[in-house]
């Protein structure tokens, strides 16, 4: 099983901080501006955890979420969804979709990185 | 208690009618014609009694059929004492003197009244008269007119009479047709001139067989004792007074449409009357009365459907305006409810364009603070970047009411409602704010025990309760106390006490509305944007509950929240 966490957010600034903050707790960081990549990305690495943006150009993060899932060999990667959005009705897009957690923006980074430590340790 | 003083009108009526019973009862002589004088100038006095009485606006015209009566009275002491005079006597000047005065006085009220600008009404008396003249000229004036038996002088005063009562008429139905009022006065007054009209036509058709005493004398008695009762009524004021009702709608009345059919039915009557008597009848009278009537009447037709197009018109006029402001109004409520949205979408766009870098801000910033043992941050650096931590938190709940505000006001306020335990979010959201309580060495207590079950959104029961909460450690001094409790029977209640400033109970009832600020508020510089309150009292009435503010004695306050049961 990969060590690896992918993060795709498409904010440079927000990217930059999820990553020095995971980077920090010793994980092994892969990093996407877009969904596309962040595919691309998931599909390369086979990272145990997937943070993504909802709200990011070309595939958004509930498409690439459900590109995931529907990848047989990602059915490991557990998937925490990031929003700018507070709306009750995309937290429930978002797990029916079948994200394992949700965090919204904004953030606090521990507590973000408290939520991929329990997915990370949890993932099978 | 009612006297006589209190009715003179019908005291005088019955008064009258005795005298004329008793007339007719004392056999023909010197009594008789002393009580005929009598009555008349009796009648005379109590006109200009009963003006003096009743003081109307315009006197004139009752002073002249006072003036009127008393001619027609002293022409009938005269013929008395002459007894039976030949035409033409000093009698007659005064008969026919006293009509000119009498019509004089009913144009002048006819005018008091405004009645001279209803042109209709004008219209319809002439189409009376002229129906009257008709009559007048067939069956009195042809036959004084062509008796050349009589002389020059009496064919010309006999004549007079009958003018003068076409006179009389015309001045009757004028101030018949034209009058909006119908009050007793004006009632007794055409009663009066009816008699005295019907006594000089019977007295036309066969003036050689009139003796004093004969039937005929009741009807100059009643018009005599009639028109005083006019005068004495006190609704005789109201005659001279301008008309209350404006000719502003078109009505026709039944009164009115009987006079004009009579009219213009005239010359047929003649016509069968002249037919059935055997007399040749007199065409060229027939076709100029038959003539001028049918004129005027379609003229006065003309006339109604005139009025009728104009009154349409008007009407056409205004509907058109009330559509076009209609209109109007429907645009600008759009342009209205375009701008409303445009607002909320705007405040929404902000509201997240702003939460984007605030999570840079606040994410760095702690980032920043979170020691990872490689670099020590001096204390000083350390307190700045905590300024910029707390001053994001303050900014970011800003940024958060604005938008719940936002949304509430665009009708986007979803609710997510699912059964919880009120006493669980409370112990939860207590705990939240037990590091800011602690931060202030605030006691922060918790009543809470049991289950109290309701059907709600959890974020935003949790966000009222919050609300509440920060609300009672922003506005309570260091050492104080605050209170939670929750409580379960009957309905879910939820009060947070605090021992705080406080308000007045007049602030009380305003603490809850938008943007609001108490004065102690304002006056120690506690921060805060007025939003917190009334986003706690929407999400009550969300929820179908209720919230209130309750001053409490010896300082701080209650608030008081009661949502409905789960079921």
């Amino acid at each position: 099983m990969s060590k690896v966490v992918l993060v795709a957010d498409d904010d440079d600034d927000i990217l930059l901080l999820v990553t020095t903050r995971l980077q920090r707790d010793g994980y092994e960081v892969v990093s996407a501006r877009d969904g596309i990549s962040a595919l691309a990305l998931a599909r390369e690495h086979k990272p145990r955890v997937a943070v993504l943006d909802v709200g990011m150009p070309g595939l958004d993060g509930l498409e690439v979420l459900t590109a995931i899932r529907a990848a047989e060999e990602l059915h490991d990667t557990r998937v925490l969804l990031l929003t700018a959005k507070a709306q009750e009705s995309d937290v429930r897009r978002g797990f029916e979709s079948g994200a394992d957690a949700y965090v919204k923006k904004p953030f606090s980074p521990a507590e973000l990185a408290a939520r991929v430590r329990e997915l990370y340790e949890g993932a099978r | 208690m009612t006297s006589w003083r209190d009715k003179p009108t019908e005291l005088l009526l019955a008064a009258g009618l005795v005298l004329i019973g008793v007339y007719f009862a004392v056999p023909r002589g010197n009594a008789q014609s002393v009580l005929y004088d009598l009555i008349g100038v009796g009648s005379a006095v109590l006109i200009a009694a009963g003006t003096t009485r009743n003081r109307p606006s315009r006197r004139t015209p009752w002073l002249l059929f006072a003036v009127g009566n008393l001619f027609f009275a002293v022409a009938d002491i005269i013929f008395n004492v002459l007894v039976n005079p030949p035409v033409p006597s000093v009698a007659d000047f005064f008969y026919l003197g006293g009509y000119p005065l009498l019509v004089l006085g009913l144009l002048l009220l006819l005018f008091a009244a405004g009645g001279h600008r209803r042109v209709a009404a004008l219209g319809d008396a002439t189409i009376v008269t002229f129906g009257f003249i008709l009559l007048q000229w067939v069956f009195i004036l042809d036959r004084i007119v062509s008796d050349h038996s009589l002389g020059v002088g009496e064919r010309a005063v006999s004549a007079a009479y009958p003018l003068m009562d076409i006179v009389l008429l015309a001045g009757l139905a004028g101030f018949f047709v034209s009058a909006a009022w119908r009050t007793p006065s004006f009632l007794l007054l055409v009663a009066s001139i009816a008699f005295l009209l019907i006594a000089d036509e019977a007295y036309g058709v066969g003036p050689n067989s009139y003796r004093s005493g004969d039937l005929i004398d009741a009807g100059w008695l009643l018009s005599y004792v009639l028109w005083a009762a006019a005068a004495v009524h006190p609704s005789m004021r109201d005659l001279s007074s301008p008309a209350r009702r404006e000719y502003g709608r078109l009505s026709v009345g039944g009164g009115r449409i009987a006079m004009l059919m009579g009219a213009l039915l005239a010359p047929a009557a003649v016509l069968l009357i002249q037919h059935l008597r055997g007399i040749a009848p007199l065409i060229p009278a027939l076709v100029i009365a038959s003539t001028v009537i049918s004129v005027l009447v379609v003229l006065r037709l003309v006339g109604i459907l005139r009025a009728l197009e104009r009154i349409r018109s008007r009407e056409r006029g205004a509907r058109a305006d009330a559509e076009q402001a209609q209109r109007l109004l429907e645009a600008q409520n759009l342009r209205l409810l375009e701008a409303d949205r445009m607002k909320d979408e705007f405040v929404a766009l902000i509201s997240h364009d702003l939460r984007t870098p605030l999570t840079s801000i606040m994410g760095y910033v702690e980032l920043a603070l979170d020691d990872d043992g490689e670099s020590e941050l001096d204390p000083e650096r350390r307190t700045y970047l905590e300024v910029v931590a707390r001053s994001s938190q303050r900014l970011l709940r800003l940024v958060d009411d604005l938008l719940f505000v936002a949304r509430l006001q665009s009708g986007r306020l979803d609710l997510t409602p699912s059964r919880l335990d009120l006493n669980e979010v409370a112990r939860q959201a207590a705990e939240e704010a037990r590091g800011r309580a602690d931060a202030k060495d605030l006691e922060l207590v918790v009543d809470a025990n049991g289950a109290v079950p309701v059907e709600a959104d959890r974020g935003r029961v949790f966000q009222l309760l919050d609300n509440l909460i920060s609300n009672a450690v922003k506005f309570t001094p260091d050492g104080g106390t605050i209170e939670i409790r929750v409580r379960g029977n009957g309905g879910a209640l939820l009060e947070v006490c605090d021992t705080g400033i406080g308000f007045t109970a007049a602030e009380a009832e305003r603490v809850f509305e938008r943007f609001y600020r108490t004065d102690r508020a304002v006056e120690r510089q506690v921060p805060g944007t007025g939003l917190g309150l009334f986003i706690a009292a929407a999400i009550a009435d969300a929820h179908g509950g209720r919230i209130s503010a309750h001053p409490r004695e010896g300082g701080g306050a209650v608030f008081r929240v009661e949502l409905p049961l789960a079921t």
